[in-house]
């Protein structure tokens, strides 16, 4: 049977979960009540044209697993003025949004927050997921505005731009600038040379000739002078490390090629290349331009997390929220069930047990009881605790792992272009020949000596040779984009084609790094399951998640044992559902279990065991046959794990990797990358903060799309859709590109050698060679425009 | 012909008033979001609807 589709989120609707509502006159299901209550809120604000309006669907409101509300925080006298700006009675802030997914969703929530009293303007930048708030904190509270942006589906936190995101944002403009000036340049010079050169076949009066001459200077003036400003820095830049690459042979044919066209205009001899020159300058711009893009976009707006992080300090007895700021080592502060531990600490109070995934790869919590120590950027799981705080802000485990980065990415082995190899001895060749052409020719006694120089220089403009690969780069990375790998460096492509190594993560990297049910044995699996799940509901032990969370039965009484499971009464009767130590406080033996994952059971009161359930980490989709085609396709795969051995192998198979490490720091992981004897061809896949060091250090790495802020800003690509064999196809298209990109170069290197001699004995006119040129150009665009096919 | 050096003059005007109001328009942050100001007139319609 066709499973319904959610009216909120898309998501499939289980069959026997009935929650619907009247919207626009029809009855449509939901999901959950979480995706119920969005809708209905929406209908109620009268803005349900956003259904209508929108062309992607909503996130779930399952994602959403915890509503905390940052707002409260910023409240503190300190922290106030650094996030909002005041005038008068109007106060101004910056939020970063959470969960839009289309221009739809910015409409909804700025139409919905303009019509509550108090808010005097609302403005959201979609591409930024930023959003600017104006409004009277006396009518209205800045956290009941954000309660709205909640209730409509989507989280709002402060946000205030540091250095570098200004940095970004001016330099993104100016990149605007330059291209918008190329291109209306490169159209009004093409308007002035159609003209010449019709005139040039028909006739035209000098005058006339000289007139467009003016024009197209005048044009190409600002181009050359501004748009390819950034070529002539990197240039300058390539002359004083004495590593030349593509950029110097750009800016020599730019900037020669305009002097010459100025010189033979007020001289009226030789040949004008303005329109050469600023089309030249606009693509180039433009592959940049698309490159920078990409990488902004990239960017996560939540770096300032720390700032606004809080903790609940115990003095004389009494618990405060406080911001993070003011804690110092040696307070006392309390952590409840499923919140992130801030800084690290040794328990004063209390047992639980911590989530440290994020740390150690290892997904099925540690149990900590009164004097152990525990970590900052872990998740308490299960009790209420206190701890006395022993390290803060950079001198945290977690932060130790940033420093490490840091590291790793000042290590990281040079990526050389191919393009950038050819330019080195190219231009040496290109200069040698120039001067010789110059010294012969007036050793010769020619009066057309230095036009000669100016033909040769033409025609080994590195037009086509410079634009082979950035357009050849330009058309793989938006097919990529489309089979679900977003590149965010502009090396990703040349290093995956030569990629002969691939170090996999397991946990949330092979794995989806949840637990999922792989086998329940009982009588009757479904009530079991129902049971189960209604027991588990609001749980945030990883357990729970392996449960549906859309279950007909109500637990009352629910009460989380550390380290044993969970108790609760359903119907009058008492269940439990947890480890065989749990089972045996009841007096139910369990058979032991020889099975890999984990095994956990449900017994009800007086009645004994009722259910056995086996849980276990799944791989992804195609996680197998991915790897033996990558192997066949004789590349290295290694797995390093932070693991223990029994759980990496109660899911992979040791046998299909050719070296398989577990309980792996993000030390040893990242110094075993380097111990790696072909370092520079090793691709890095990983997710979480410990595998961090590893993605910054690698010569290339790739981030899951559920991955850590972090490690998405030190890879260099991000699989959008987390499928493995994602990976292999873009490996395949990148030896195309190569392919692709080697031709063009042959192709444009045969060009100008046959030329070059041709053009030293001054064979070449200036205008045939000026029409070679942009030949040339443009087959090697028509080549590369294969790739996206 | 003549005209042209009257009109070619009066062409490069409009082309650097043209410049001019894109670099303006660039800093005063009208480019800032590329992905959402091109729909944003198919959701305007709706308010008027209902004022």
């Amino acid at each position: 049977m066709i499973l319904k589709p959610c009216y909120h989120c898309g998501e499939d609707v289980p069959q026997d979960l009935n929650i619907q509502s009247e919207i626009d006159n029809n009855t449509v299901d939901f999901c959950c009540y979480g995706c119920q209550a969005i809708a209905e809120f929406i209908k109620g604000a009268d803005l349900s044209s956003y259904y209508q309006h929108r062309t992607e669907k909503a996130e779930s409101a399952l994602e959403h697993d915890k509503l905390d509300n940052k707002f409260s925080l910023i409240k503190d006298p300190d922290l106030y003025p650094l996030y909002v700006y005041i005038d008068n009675d109007t106060h101004h802030i910056q939020m970063s949004l959470k969960g839009m997914t289309c221009a739809a969703c910015a409409w909804l929530i700025e139409t919905r927050l303009k019509q509550l009293e108090g808010v005097s303007s609302i403005h959201i930048n979609l591409s930024t997921s930023l959003a600017t708030l104006e409004w009277q904190p006396d009518t209205l509270d800045i956290i009941e505005i954000t309660q709205e942006v909640q209730k409509l589906g989507y989280q709002a936190t402060p946000y205030r731009a540091d250095q570098s995101d200004l940095d970004i944002k001016q330099s993104k403009k100016t990149s605007i600038i330059r291209l918008g000036i190329a291109g209306v340049g490169m159209m009004q010079v093409m308007m002035s040379a159609i003209a010449i050169y019709a005139g040039d076949m028909q006739g035209m009066h000098d005058n006339f000739k000289q007139l467009l001459g003016w024009a197209s200077f005048i044009f190409a003036t600002p181009v050359v002078l501004y748009s390819a400003f950034p070529f002539f820095k990197a240039a300058l830049r390539d002359l004083k490390t004495r590593h030349f690459t593509m950029d110097l042979p750009v800016s020599l044919g730019i900037g020669l090629a305009y002097i010459s066209s100025v010189y033979s205009m007020i001289t009226g001899t030789g040949h004008v290349y303005f329109d050469s020159v600023t089309m030249f300058t606009f693509f180039l711009l433009l592959g940049r331009f698309l490159e920078e893009a990409a990488r902004h976009k990239s960017h996560s707006n939540n770096r300032n997390q720390q700032e606004l992080s809080s903790a609940w300090l115990i003095q004389d007895g009494q618990a405060t929220e406080v911001p993070l700021s003011k804690i110092s080592i040696n307070d006392i502060i309390a952590i409840k069930s499923g919140e992130n531990i801030p800084v690290d600490g040794v328990i004063t109070k209390g047992n639980t047990s911590v989530d440290e995934s994020s740390l150690t790869g290892e997904y099925l919590p540690t149990n900590k009881t009164l004097g152990q120590s525990v970590v900052a950027q872990t998740i308490n799981v299960e009790q209420n605790i206190e701890i006395r705080v022993t390290a803060i802000g950079k001198q945290t485990r977690a932060a130790a792992i940033e420093r490490l980065t840091d590291r790793a990415l000042g290590e990281k082995p040079k990526i050389a272009k191919i393009a950038d190899n050819v330019a080195h001895y190219f231009v040496i060749l290109v200069l040698l020949c120039a001067s010789a052409t110059f010294i012969g020719w007036t050793l010769a006694g020619s009066d057309e000596a230095y036009w000669i120089m100016i033909s040769v220089l033409v025609v080994t403009c590195p037009c086509a040779l410079s634009l082979a690969t950035p357009v050849a780069l330009t058309s793989a990375t938006n097919k990529l984009k489309d089979i679900g790998l977003l590149v965010t460096r502009g090396h990703v492509i040349e290093s995956l084609a030569r990629c002969k190594h691939i170090v996999f993560d397991k946990t949330g990297t092979l794995t989806h790094g949840q637990f999922e049910i792989h086998q329940v044995v009982s009588t009757d699996k479904d009530e079991s399951l129902a049971i189960a799940s209604a027991l588990e509901l609001g749980s945030i032990h990883p357990i729970a998640k392996a449960f549906n969370k859309h279950t007909k039965h109500k637990a009352k009484d629910i009460r989380n044992v550390t380290g044993l499971g969970v108790e609760g009464m359903i119907d009058k009767a008492r269940y439990r559902l947890g480890n065989a130590n749990f089972m045996s406080d009841w007096g139910y033996q369990v058979d032991e279990s020889h099975f890999a994952g984990l095994t956990i059971y449900l017994a009800k009161q007086d009645e004994g065991i009722i259910a056995t359930i086996l849980l276990q980490d799944r791989l992804r989709p195609n996680c197998q046959t991915s790897i033996r085609d990558l192997r066949q396709d004789s590349i290295t795969v290694s797995l390093l794990t932070g693991d223990t051995q029994d759980s990496a192998n109660a899911v992979l198979d040791e046998k299909e990797f050719d070296h398989f490490k577990y309980q792996m720091s993000p030390e040893d992981k990242w110094h075993w990358l380097n111990s790696q004897s072909n370092k520079s061809n090793i691709l890095m896949v990983g997710d979480g903060l410990n595998d961090v060091p590893s993605l910054a250090g690698a010569n290339t790495s790739i981030a899951m799309a559920s991955s850590s802020d972090l490690a998405k800003i030190h890879a260099d690509a991000i699989l959008i859709n987390s499928q493995i064999n994602t990976i292999n196809r873009a490996i395949r298209l990148a030896k195309k590109c190569q392919r692709i990109i080697k031709q063009n170069l042959f192709w444009a290197a045969s060009y100008n050698t046959i030329m070059l001699p041709a053009a030293i004995m001054g064979y070449v006119p200036a205008w045939a060679a000026a029409i070679g040129m942009a030949l040339s150009s443009l087959l090697v665009a028509l080549n590369a425009s294969r790739l996206s096919k | 012909m003549e005209s042209l050096y009257l009109l070619i003059p009066i062409a490069a005007l409009f082309v650097f008033i043209a410049v001019g109001i894109f670099t303006w328009a660039v800093k005063k942050d009208q480019f800032d979001d590329l992905d959402r100001e091109g729909q944003r007139i198919l959701f305007e319609e709706d308010d008027n609807d209902k004022k």
